[in-house]
């Protein structure tokens, strides 16, 4: 058998179980996304989506369980240290970091450096690139995003959306292979949403690989490949968005999904 | 008036040991107290007890009996173990200065640090900058910014703080002024030096004024 020509998931998620105290958040969580595709994830408050996203992005330590991004496994498989899962060394850490893209609900920019510093922090300081080619590379995104205007802008001087935007710029900065969005409109003002659901729906047609966590369900059906329903922990129905927002029956989905079509 | 002409140069020459009081135990106690910052924030608690110990010390007794301590404690125990440990006069004081300032200091330091949000350091750490770089690059900048109106309390503080020195005979200037208050048979001397400390410190509260304004580029 040629086990190498067949397609590997550039995100493997097996079996991830997380812990906070005596409160399990995460209980047995597996998916597989391929290059190109956009998973959405959704769910109640609390049901852990984000928890696992920040398991996957090494913000957290997860228990147990199994995750490789772009064929670099984070987890050394079958391995266990105090009944933990054991880590692989920092190195590949931080090369599976670097392939990884978060952005934040809350932005999370740099507040005393401008828009194009922020975005070209990373490129020069861990890549080594060069101030030219940094700026160059700053531009561009920001001019994708529609803001090559507000390069020397602070970002207090920007309004949300744009804040937002000025984020997204500054993760793709460093080309990440997998893009992770933690509910990345929840901090705005419902108008605007839109501006950062149009920036999204542009990255996948250029077929960038990401991954949402959303409460805005029409976008999650609209934009998504795939969509992931979790509640309390675990992974309740996965499939197509089709599948998932009409052919579902599960009683749990029904329910949530009926707080939404009010 | 005509004892202002003489006065001043006399007082003149105490404010520079003043000014060499106050710069060098900036110059020390700064860094000392970012250090002592980060290391009170240690997840190890063998780090983080004896400096909470060091700084409890510092701001619970006196800088008079610190400065007493530093100076006579050294010289005795230079007597005892033989050792060539006494200070002079004038690095004892710098000394005690710069502990207790350290300790101040790094009170402030802390509390700017962690008013900073978890956010900035995940975003840094998502970026992959490295521990330092963040420190250096992202947290650093907007604790100066933080720390800016509590850090000037200190330094001006510090200015009159200077004139505790005379309690091992460095002639700063209010040692100075009160021989001449000696000397004249009137406190005018005094009020005198009370005006140097109050134009230095008014100096220095513009200085910071022009600081934070220069900071407000960002929210």
């Amino acid at each position: 058998m040629d086990m190498q020509s067949e397609k590997q998931p550039i995100l493997k998620v097996a079996h991830v179980k997380k812990s906070f105290g005596r409160n399990q958040v995460l209980k047995d969580i597996s998916f597989d996304l391929n290059a190109g595709e956009v998973l959405s994830i959704i769910g109640p408050s609390g049901s852990g989506k984000s928890t696992l996203l920040r398991c996957i992005t090494q913000l957290e330590t997860l228990d147990s369980g199994f995750v490789s991004v772009n064929g670099k496994d984070m987890i050394l498989a079958g391995q266990t240290k105090n009944g933990m899962a054991k880590y692989a060394q920092a190195s590949v850490l931080r090369e599976i970091r670097l392939s990884t893209g978060l952005v934040f609900q809350n932005f999370n920019l740099f507040p005393h450096l401008t828009v194009l510093q922020n975005i070209t922090i990373a490129p020069i300081r861990v890549l080594g690139m060069d101030r030219p080619a940094a700026r160059n590379l700053g531009l561009e995104l920001l001019s994708q995003m529609g803001l090559e205007n507000k390069a020397r802008a602070y970002p207090c001087e920007l309004s949300g959306g744009q804040q937002q935007r000025v984020s997204i710029a500054r993760a793709l900065a460093l080309q990440p292979k997998v893009l992770f969005f933690d509910e990345p409109t929840s901090a705005l003002d419902p108008e605007l949403t839109g501006e950062i659901l149009k920036v999204i729906k542009s990255l996948a047609e250029k077929k960038m690989t990401m991954v949402i966590v959303t409460h805005e369900m029409a976008f999650a059906r609209d934009v998504a490949d795939k969509v992931l329903f979790m509640d309390q922990g675990v992974v309740v129905e996965q499939g197509t968005p089709e599948f998932v927002f009409g052919q579902s029956e599960n009683e749990r989905l029904q329910t949530f999904l009926a707080r939404f079509s009010g | 008036m005509s004892d202002l002409a003489s006065l001043v140069p006399i007082l003149l020459g105490g404010f520079k040991t003043t000014l060499a009081i106050f710069g060098l135990t900036l110059l020390f106690s700064i860094p000392l107290g970012l250090l002592v910052a980060v290391l009170k924030m240690s997840r190890f608690r063998i780090v983080r007890y004896p400096v909470s110990f060091y700084i409890s010390v510092m701001r619970g007794t006196p800088l008079l009996l610190q400065i007493v301590a530093i100076y006579f404690g050294s010289y005795y125990l230079g007597e005892y173990s033989g050792l060539d440990i006494s200070f002079d006069r004038f690095p004892a004081v710098i000394a005690a200065f710069s502990v207790n300032y350290a300790a101040y200091f790094a009170e402030i330091f802390r509390g700017g640090i962690q008013s900073i949000s978890k956010g900035q350091y995940e975003a840094a750490y998502m970026l992959g900058l490295t521990k330092p770089q963040t420190f250096f690059r992202i947290i650093l900048p907007q604790v100066v910014k933080r720390v800016l109106p509590a850090s000037a309390n200190e330094v001006i503080t510090l200015v009159k703080d200077t004139s505790l020195a005379q309690v091992i005979a460095v002639t700063e200037l209010f040692a100075l002024a009160k021989k001449q208050q000696a000397a004249y048979a009137s406190i005018y001397p005094l009020f005198v030096a009370g005006v140097f400390y109050y134009v230095a410190n008014l100096l220095l509260s513009l200085l910071f004024a022009y600081a934070e304004r220069k900071l407000n580029y960002y929210k």
